[in-house]
């Protein structure tokens, strides 16, 4: 049916009354009053004969499909005013002129979507007016069109898996927290007061899916997340939702929820099935999952604090370890604002110039001298004082601030040192992740000897062996180019990694630091100076210095200086000092010579 | 027929209760594992020994996988530690779509003085002498049928 009467509709005046005209009266040329009415209708209009030449347009139609003011003054064919749109493209144009010629051809009304160019959709309808008359009518419908589309992209599960997408997910506990039921669905009189109905929200995180992806490629990375999914699915309830919210990322909503103990055995189980073997395309391959637990309403009353308190909870299993779960406590939210705090101020404490350089002198043995310092860095926050770098280093490693920081420390520590009396050497910490970027790394060391002035080989930078183990070659070749700038390189914390010793071969050290474990007394002192004495004797082998670090007696001195050690650094001699007290610790460390401080 | 594969691999019985509820769960699981294997084209043996099972799975690569997968869902064992896995160029166990062995008991009890418990704990080796304890089983027990 046509939507328009048609006594409403005035037409101009028609020439073109066909054989078969049924002699009807008719209709009124427009009046000026009627015509502006049409103009300002929200559909664009155009009538036309059965030769589809125009009759009538409306303005509405020509701003609607941008047709060239130069054709559209009324006259000529219908497939002509088509084509001076700027909105419509060829094939769009055609799908209405076979509207237009099927209404006239069939006497049946057409309706069809056009889709034009620009992602805009308009809805065209064609009828029969009286007098073998006919219009057609355009109704932009792009907004319904978007909404609809998006409608259906929610409703969309997550295409690998057949889980639930993160949007779908969302909606599922919106609806729950929202309009569920507030009484437990027994079917059993609500108790009075009603208690609502509890829901857990569970993260749960792969450990070491990464490394599948990396090693046996991505189709195999993909064929074990559908497996996951599997098995996910089989420990849970019909009703429970289950989720993949992207990558390795998988949530789950347990609801109603059982009380903690099973919600505990629960996730037992899921680690337990996660972590068990899998087969995929031939490869044996092993992973884990960690959960975190958030339970409604004790947990969180919204849908954002339950998923971010799972979120939390989930953190918490993951630093306790692998494959295991946690249920959401409140210190978590506290602890994880204050990390929040302290990376927002971290983030600004480069700029606001609140790092310094302390520096702790490392002394030669035979020559009872200061050789060097090392360069630790310091962060004198405003209120809080001096904040540890166990504190705010691995945060900074984790926001990616290390590699900047790092680059700081180095320019800072050079120009410092360009100021002292002694040409002594200065040992500067490298992070492991500023090797990520090796070149990064050797222009920043470059730069910093170039803007200082500072000799290469007074440089020393000291490097972990974690190091090696990530990416040996790259990181040779940029040892081997700093090495070339006659930069020192040292091994740093030696002999608490599994490969030290293996790892002395791949590169010329210049120096050996015993990391401090060994330093300190123990019982089995005995053991320890024998330890000492294998990698003082190794590094001898090797050209190697060695340098003892964290000498706090004189015990403890007498062992490393018996266990061979060429160099020392710790409390015994000082603390690391501000850069203004540098001056005087050399100049009075020397005056005292040949006899030693201690 | 895409190629053979192979899986052998060990784990913790977790049936609870007296040595007959767990003797007669077994049985339920071979009876099931007959019935599915011979369907997919998978052959194989099971083995219960020291309150651990063993077993090889083999046959086409999707339809061990299949199993596999199935048997890692199953709660009735768990620990599992494949000891081997594979392409094979024949099947070891073409004539039985799960051979059986175990301890008369189903308790304790160590078939051919098999360790498995500590092939579990120690997640070493293991699979060839599974798979060499399973086929020599599966050979008396075909001579014997064939005998009467
Ligand atoms: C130790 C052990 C071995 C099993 N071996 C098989 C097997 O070889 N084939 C099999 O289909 N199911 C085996 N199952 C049973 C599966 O875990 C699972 O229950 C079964 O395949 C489900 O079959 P259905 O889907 O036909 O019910 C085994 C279970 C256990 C505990």
């Amino acid at each position: 049916m046509l939507p328009y009467p048609s006594q409403s509709l005035p037409f101009q005046p028609v020439d073109d009354a066909g054989p078969d005209d049924s002699g009807e009266a008719r209709a009124p040329v427009a009046g000026l009053h009627l015509r502006a009415a049409l103009d300002g209708l929200e559909a664009g209009l155009v009538t036309f004969n059965r030769t589809l030449d125009i009759l009538f347009v409306n303005s509405r139609l020509r701003s609607m499909l941008e047709i060239d003011p130069a054709v559209a003054g009324g006259v000529g064919s219908l497939l002509m005013l088509m084509e001076a749109s700027a909105v419509l493209s060829t094939t769009v144009v055609q799908q209405v002129h076979e509207a237009c010629q099927g209404a006239v051809d069939t006497r049946t009304p057409q309706e069809v979507t056009l889709a034009a160019p620009g992602a805009r959709f308009f809805s065209l309808r064609v009828g029969g007016l009286v007098d073998r008359h006919w219009m057609a009518s355009f109704t932009e419908v792009t907004a319904q069109r978007t909404a609809e589309a998006q409608a259906v992209e929610r409703a969309k599960c997550d295409p690998l898996t057949g889980l639930l997408s993160r949007t779908l997910f969302h909606d599922r506990i919106s609806v729950l927290l929202d309009t569920g039921p507030d009484h437990e669905p027994t079917g059993q009189p609500a108790a009075d007061p009603p208690h609502p109905v509890r829901h857990a929200v569970m993260a749960v995180d792969l450990d070491r899916f990464k490394s599948v992806n990396d090693t046996l490629g991505h189709s195999t990375g993909d064929g074990l997340l559908c497996l996951v999914a599997r098995r996910l699915r089989s420990v849970l309830r019909q009703h429970d939702a289950l989720s993949r919210l992207g990558g390795d990322e998988f949530a789950l909503l347990v609801s109603p929820a059982p009380d903690r103990t099973v919600l505990d055995q629960l996730a037992r189980r899921i680690t337990d099935v996660i972590g068990r073997p899998y087969l995929v395309d031939g490869h044996l391959v092993n992973i884990g999952a960690s959960i975190g637990i958030a339970v409604f309403p004790e947990d969180g009353a919204t849908r954002v604090e339950l998923l971010r308190n799972a979120d939390l909870a989930l953190y918490d299993a993951k630093a306790m370890g692998r494959s295991t779960h946690s249920f959401f406590r409140p210190e978590m939210d506290a602890r994880a604002v204050a990390r929040r705090l302290i990376e927002i101020d971290l983030r600004k404490a480069l700029a606001l110039r609140q790092f310094e350089l302390h520096y702790q002198p490392q002394i030669d043995l035979e020559r009872h001298a200061i050789v060097g310092f090392e360069a630790l860095l310091r962060w004198r926050h405003p209120e809080r004082g001096m904040v540890s770098p166990a504190e705010f280093i691995p945060l900074a490693e984790e926001i990616g601030l290390i590699v900047p920081l790092g680059e700081w420390v180095l320019n800072q520590a050079c120009l410092e040192a360009t100021h002292w009396s002694e040409p002594v050497t200065i040992a500067v910490n490298v992070s492991p992740y500023q090797f990520e970027d090796t070149n990064r790394l050797v222009e920043a060391v470059g730069r910093a000897l170039s803007l200082s002035g500072l000799p290469g080989r007074r440089l020393e930078i000291e490097i972990t062996e974690s190091v090696l183990l990530r990416n040996a070659e790259p990181v040779l070749a940029a040892l081997h180019r700093l090495r070339g700038m006659g930069v020192r390189v040292a091994m740093d914390d030696f002999g608490t990694g599994y490969s030290s010793l293996s790892q002395l071969h791949s590169f010329p050290f210049d120096k050996i630091k015993i990391d401090r474990s060994f330093v300190k007394d123990r019982d089995d002192d005995v053991g320890q100076n024998a330890i000492i004495r294998a990698i003082t004797a190794l590094g001898a082998s090797l050209g190697m210095a060695t340098i003892a670090e964290g000498v706090e007696t004189a015990g403890q001195l007498e062992r490393i200086r018996d266990g061979g050690c060429t160099s020392v650094q710790g409390y015994l001699f000082s603390r690391p000092v501000p850069v203004a007290q540098v001056a005087g610790l050399i100049a009075g460390y020397n005056q005292f010579q040949p006899t030693p401080a201690y | 027929m895409s190629e053979l594969y192979q899986v052998i691999y060990c784990s913790r019985n977790r049936i609870p209760g007296a040595p007959d509820t767990v003797s007669e769960n077994i049985g339920g699981i071979l009876a099931r594992s007959r019935e599915n294997n011979a369907r997919d084209g998978v052959t194989g043996g099971l083995l219960f020994s020291d309150g651990c099972f063993a077993q090889v799975l083999e046959g086409p690569m999707e339809a061990v996988t299949a199993a596999f997968e199935r048997i890692q869902c199953d709660e009735r064992h768990g620990e599992i530690v494949v000891l081997q896995s594979g392409p094979i160029a024949e099947r070891h166990f073409a004539d039985w779509s799960m051979a059986f062995t175990g301890t008369r008991a189903l308790g304790a009890g160590k078939v051919a003085g098999l360790g498995l418990s500590d092939t579990l704990t120690t997640r070493s080796g293991g699979g060839d002498t599974v798979l060499g304890l399973l086929r020599s089983v599966v050979v008396r027990e075909t001579e014997w049928l064939e005998s009467v």
